[in-house]
């Protein structure tokens, strides 16, 4: 059976093809495009993955939306209604925008991919995601929980998943609703803290190291619990539900201050800087607060040993460790693309294995589901560019590569199959030694162009991770797909000073050799001449870019930025102080 | 038209706070436009074409970091005050960076008739905003400054487009500005469009909406607080409702 799932609209885009039960391709539309967060329809990404398969549309069995449209645009209709007479301005700008094209997906579909209607199916958001969260997770039952910002009614469920030979499970039994959303809650305060939402996020996590949460309290007033363990959220200090402008009230402004002009850079010397730390540093503690005591309570309500952990929330690698830590569960699992994009995969599973009743299949425990790199494109426009390529067997490269970053390079990595999600987990990642601030201060400043506060993430082989890092009982687990922010250990802070935030904690990937040999074994051959098998691994790309996907994607973005050379496959490339036939032609032209 | 044009820019330019929003606002756009000028180094299979591009890109990311600290530079000087001014983007849009071009369907000769056209129109611009910032010194050299580049961008967009496309330049070139005309238009038509959108929804939002706000208020106030128990989905089969 052939099943094309899709994720479109909102943001961040994305096809998956099941074929037989299993995965052969996935993709985010942005990757594709190279328009950073698409949300268009994933036509590029719905034809990459049918090209795997080497299937065209009318062959597919089943095309799998990742959401209701009408009952997405029955809570935009009733949201309005509720607000009336103050969302008079919203609600033109919000029947425009539902009913100029989102709420027709399955003529767009059907117009787009040349397939009857009948063949097109709709998953709702929070089974989209607890389906990617479950069913790509190495286990038989779970608990699983879904968070983020809103789906169609949503914005919070949890349950459980149960599957086997008799057959796939998944009873979502209770559910928080718009507008009471901990994702809105955060989003908020990203857009208050001047950053853009659904990809500020991470900045406010960041940010969040610097402050103390001495606003809590404030906080809390916003998102009062209710007697049932659930909370709510008091829309006085609100306005996404009434305005299209913006999403906190005057009284959310007279708790916290004024928000931050976006275009003003953050100074944390300053006080105005120290307050929007204080700010994140509050929100980002009452957000984990209450993720702990919902998973705690679910892990009551199971008695299960796993939980799956899916939508936009479960990218807060900080509450991901805590929900570890400290709900009771032994293991956290959270897919490599626990987002809206990761729900086109979800969608194909779940209408799979519960619409279709097919039989479980265990599915191979990586993101890497992307378009693959081509080794022979970089060797030839490097050439042409009069750029020093050299071809290096394995054992070589990975040995010359580890001596390389030893020396203080800046190494673009690409290999295989692209990621599905958000990380880069070393198919297309910026390496580095991770020994030094100044490296974070290069790679901040002269190739990611981005704040000062954002940390860099350490990869390590996971047979290593704990003795560099406080790794609870399944942390290793929760690092492969980088979902995890585990303690530093003292001891290593110094040597480990590029990837050590403020305070003192890593978004850590662990790496076993079956998930990634090669750059398993750039880590092993990195600490034996160093002494530390770390290296920094940063995503593959500039600021407002999407992360590479091909070698000319590679190059370009070597070429721009300060890296000094680009490995992809068995492919290396370096830069000459500037080449001469670039200057004389562009002095030519310029002439 | 440039007699009535200066009197507007100088009107739009005079305001500090204005005038550092605007460089904030050409910031982004510049770096816009070096993304699509990389995403054409990564298109193209003319060598020469993509290192081009590549210096290219890379020059207006400059130019982005240049208006920007420039920007931040004149907030910073007009300390809390800065107030984000009205923007009136439609009497200066400055530099559209490259018009939401998108790369991938053209041809390297369309591109380099497009891309010559909207650096000569963004040369023009800068003049004219050159000329507008009165006593302001540090932005004018900013524009000059950058205004040096676009005219080299112009030329070698030219020379390169006369280059690919020797036979077809002249029609290249007037397809370009047809094109161009062609979005004016339907910038136009999608913001008058809306404008009227807008009219005809506010309207039913008063004249029918009322009883089923009255509705939908009453419901929300049933509606229980906290946890809502999900029925059994076992009779879902993937509909859209």
């Amino acid at each position: 059976m052939k099943i094309l799932g899709l994720s479109a609209h909102y943001h961040d885009s994305a096809a998956a093809l099941l074929v037989d039960g299993l995965p052969v391709a996935a993709v985010q539309e942005e990757r594709l495009s190279r328009r950073k967060n698409d949300s268009a329809f994933p036509i590029q990404a719905a034809e990459y993955c049918l090209d795997v398969a080497g299937i065209e549309p009318e062959q597919l069995d089943a095309i799998v939306f990742y959401e209701r449209p009408m009952l997405k645009f029955e809570r935009i209709l009733v949201t309005a209604l509720r607000a009336f007479p103050h969302s008079w301005r919203s609600f033109p700008h919000a029947m425009k925008n539902m009913l100029g094209e989102k709420a027709w997906m399955r003529g767009i579909i059907m117009s787009r991919l040349g397939v009857p209607g009948s063949r097109i199916m709709f998953t709702e958001h929070h089974q989209s995601h607890a389906a990617a969260a479950f069913l790509t997770a190495p286990t038989d039952r779970a608990a699983i929980l879904t968070v983020d910002g809103v789906g169609e009614w949503a914005t919070l469920t949890a349950g459980q998943g149960e599957r086997g030979p008799g057959g796939t499970r998944i009873a979502i039994d209770r559910e928080l609703r718009f507008p009471h959303s901990l994702g809105m809650l955060y989003s908020t305060f990203t857009a208050f803290l001047g950053f853009e939402v659904n990809e500020g996020e991470y900045k406010v996590m960041g940010l969040a190291a610097y402050g103390r949460p001495t606003m809590a309290a404030g906080v809390r007033r916003l998102i009062p619990r209710t007697a049932d363990g659930a909370f709510r959220l008091d829309l006085d200090y609100f306005e996404f539900q009434r305005s299209a402008r913006r999403s906190w009230s005057d009284r959310f402004v007279d708790l916290f201050g004024p928000p931050r002009n976006r275009f003003e850079p953050i100074d944390l010397a300053t006080p105005d800087g120290q307050r929007f730390a204080d700010c994140a540093a509050s929100v980002q503690a009452v957000l984990e607060e209450i993720l702990v005591d919902l998973a705690r309570d679910l892990h009551k309500r199971t008695g299960l040993a796993d939980l799956c952990l899916g939508g936009g929330v479960a990218l807060n690698g900080v509450a991901n460790a805590r929900i570890l830590a400290e709900s009771g569960f032994e293991r956290l699992f959270v897919p490599s693309s626990p987002g809206d994009s990761g729900c086109a995969l979800g969608a194909a599973l779940y209408a799979d294995r519960i619409f279709f009743g097919n039989p479980d299949r265990r599915l191979d425990d990586h993101g890497f589901l992307g378009p693959e790199v081509d080794e022979t494109a970089l060797a030839r426009i490097a050439a042409e560019d009069g750029l020093i390529v050299d071809r290096i067997d394995d054992q070589n490269l990975v040995e010359e590569s580890a001596r390389d970053l030893e020396s203080g390079l800046i190494l673009g990595w690409m290999e295989g199959r692209c990621e599905f999600g958000p990380r880069a987990l070393g198919h297309r990642s910026l390496l580095a030694a991770p020994h030094d601030v100044a490296m974070r201060d290069r790679l901040n400043r002269d190739i990611k162009y981005r704040e000062e506060f954002r940390p860099f993430a350490p990869v390590v082989p996971i047979e290593d991770a704990d003795l560099y890092f406080e790794m609870p009982p399944g942390g290793a687990r929760l690092a492969r797909f980088m979902s995890g922010v585990f303690p530093v250990r003292q001891e290593w802070r110094e040597r480990l000073a590029a990837v050590t935030h403020v305070d003192g904690s890593a978004r850590v990937q662990t790496v076993d050799r079956a998930f990634a040999p090669r750059l398993h074994d750039l880590l092993r051959a990195y600490g034996r001449r160093t002494g530390v098998p770390v290296l920094l691994n940063t995503s593959f790309n500039l600021a407002g870019e999407p992360i590479v996907c091909s070698a000319e994607e590679g190059y370009s973005t070597f070429r721009r930025s300060g890296a000094d050379a680009l490995v992809v496959g068995n492919v290396r490339v370096r830069k000459r102080a500037a080449t001469a036939t670039t200057r004389s032609e562009y002095e030519e032209a310029m002439a | 038209m440039g007699v009535l044009r200066n009197p507007i820019q100088y009107w739009v330019w005079r305001d500090p706070s204005r005038r550092a929003y605007r460089l904030l606002r050409f910031a982004e756009v510049e770096a816009d436009g070096g993304r699509d000028l990389a995403r054409a180094a990564e298109l193209t299979r003319d060598a020469r074409l993509r290192r081009l591009y590549l210096r290219h890109a890379k020059d207006e990311q400059r130019h982005a970091d240049i208006f920007r600290g420039r920007g931040t530079d004149l907030l910073r000087s007009l300390g809390g005050g800065a107030d984000r001014a009205w923007q009136p983007d439609w009497l200066a849009p400055g530099e559209r960076g490259l018009d939401d071009v998108r790369v991938e369907r053209e041809g390297d000769g369309a591109l380099l008739a497009f891309l010559h056209l909207s650096e000569r129109e963004a040369a023009r611009s800068f003049a004219a905003y050159s000329d507008a910032v009165g006593a302001d010194c540090d932005t004018r050299n900013v524009f000059q400054h950058i205004l040096r580049d676009e005219t080299f961008h112009m030329n070698y967009t030219r020379r390169e487009l006369a280059r690919v496309a020797p036979r077809r330049q002249g029609w290249l070139l007037w397809r370009a500005r047809l094109g161009r005309f062609w979005k004016s238009y339907l910038r136009f038509a999608v913001a008058l469009g809306n404008v009227f959108g807008t009219i005809v929804l506010t309207l039913q939002y008063f004249i029918l909406l009322p009883p089923f706000a009255w509705a939908a208020k009453r419901a929300e106030r049933r509606e229980p607080k906290g946890w809502v128990t999900v029925a059994s989905a076992t009779a879902d089969r993937g509909g859209q409702y």
